[in-house]
């Protein structure tokens, strides 16, 4: 019997425990749910004026990208049917359109990999690429995000040279010349590939959304 | 019961309970340091030593993390079933470490960012474990708080003398807050000082000194 109860004791010690901390993670998530998502919210807005190149504060905290968010940046859906955001960058006061991001997702080799692309008014020089999340191998594919590989996009186009827009980035090895490959990551064959097939279907639905006229 | 008492009097144990108090805070911070003598967490301590910021943060939350996991222990040290101790140990220190985890992501986005995985890896950290199992486990709550902050300094100044050492070789200068200390033009920063190995060369180095200075090796302690 004593045995037995025992056994009810650990069992209830147990429950209870993971009760308590259940609820003790339970209040602090919902204490700090409103700032996380603000810094969230932030974090990607940090990487759509990035990708913009339009300029901010490099310290600025939330409210602050916020505040330069809604001043500088619309957002405009294109398409009727699963309209595609754009986010137009155009600064404030004037009425130029100065750049266009979109936003891209697609699975990466371990997670999802998600980032904008920016282009030109053009809309087809690429004027930046930021990944803002990503769970790549550290090292390799993680290097995705940083500086030096988001800027071998600034300048390239979204369509080859015989102008067959919408498939044509490709991330291959060595310094490439033509105007819509980009160098790849030595050892991150297999992150090339799905960003440039996440990239290329944005483009081909971007294309698609504008129509034929955007050539 | 009678053992709650021995803590608050600290009779019975052989003297005041400062004087353990002291033993044991010297024992955490110097002669039984957690890494540069015990030699354990080493994962986490190489992982984000690149930057004296980053060390000082992840010291903090090992800190915060230690001393409650520490006194929850043992407050329920007498009511803990032995066969699932273990279980219970890890959640009440999974429950600081995620509490830690929620608190910089709303807070210090940055840290959280560049610190990544490595606070809800602390859960894991044999330290945090350990003195749960080793000293929490059997002994009151005040001292066991002791214990805890003994445990986090130790590990904290370690990870800062290394983080230090890293950022300061690896990138030439040591950047904290508005503090800035520039090794200054004349010195090419060592970018493996950045990268894991030079965590490891920094780390060897700390254990020779801590060697050094306490005498002996600690192997020659056991014979």
């Amino acid at each position: 019997m004593s045995k037995m109860r025992y056994n009810i004791y650990t069992v209830v010690f147990a429950a209870t425990l993971g009760l308590v901390c259940a609820l003790l993670l339970t209040a602090a998530t919902q204490v700090t749910r409103t700032k996380q998502e603000e810094n969230k919210k932030a974090e990607e807005i940090r990487n759509i004026l990035t990708a913009l190149k339009a300029p901010f504060d490099s310290q600025a905290g939330a409210d602050e990208l916020i505040t330069i968010f809604e001043r500088n940046v619309v957002e405009q859906s294109l398409g009727k049917k699963d309209p595609l955001t754009l986010y137009v960058y155009k600064p404030e006061g004037s009425d130029e359109i100065v750049a266009v991001a979109v936003r891209f997702i697609g699975p990466g080799l371990w997670g999802p990999i998600k980032g904008f692309l920016a282009l030109e008014p053009d809309y087809k020089t690429i004027r930046g690429v930021t990944f803002y999340e990503q769970e790549e191998t550290p090292g390799l594919g993680g290097e995705i995000v940083t500086e030096d590989f988001c800027s071998r996009f600034e300048g390239k186009q979204i369509a080859n040279e015989q102008n067959e827009w919408g498939v044509d980035i490709m991330i291959v090895s060595g310094e490439q010349v033509g105007v819509n490959k980009i160098s790849g990551i030595s050892g991150a064959t297999m992150t090339c590939d799905k960003v440039q097939e996440m990239m290329n279907a944005i483009i081909e639905t971007l294309a698609e959304k504008r129509g034929a006229d955007g050539r | 019961m009678a053992d709650k008492n021995a803590c608050m009097t600290c009779g019975g144990r052989g003297g005041l309970c400062g004087g353990k108090g002291i033993a044991t805070l010297k024992e955490g911070v110097w002669t039984n340091n957690p890494l540069a003598i015990q030699v354990l967490g080493i994962c986490s301590a190489l992982a984000v030593t690149n930057k004296l910021s980053n060390s000082l943060v992840m010291g903090c939350a090992f800190l915060f993390v230690c001393v409650g996991s520490n006194l929850f222990v043992s407050l329920l040290r007498n009511n803990i079933p032995h066969r699932i101790r273990m279980i219970a140990e890890v959640a009440i220190i999974a429950t600081f470490v995620i509490l830690f985890d929620q608190f910089l992501k709303a807070y210090y986005w940055e840290m959280s960012k560049q610190l990544g995985p490595y606070v809800g890896l602390i859960i894991t950290n044999c330290i945090v474990m350990g003195r749960a199992e080793a000293f929490a486990l059997q002994n009151p709550p005040i001292v066991s708080i002791v214990d805890g902050v003994a445990n986090g300094i130790g590990y904290g100044v370690a990870l800062a003398i290394i983080g230090f050492a890293r950022e300061l070789f690896g990138s030439g200068q040591v950047v904290l807050g508005n503090l800035v200390l520039d090794l200054g033009y004349w010195y090419t920063p060592n970018q493996l000082m950045i990268l894991a190995p030079g965590a490891f060369f920094v780390f060897g180095v700390l254990i020779a000194f801590f060697n050094l200075v306490k005498g002996g090796d600690g192997e020659e302690d056991k014979k």
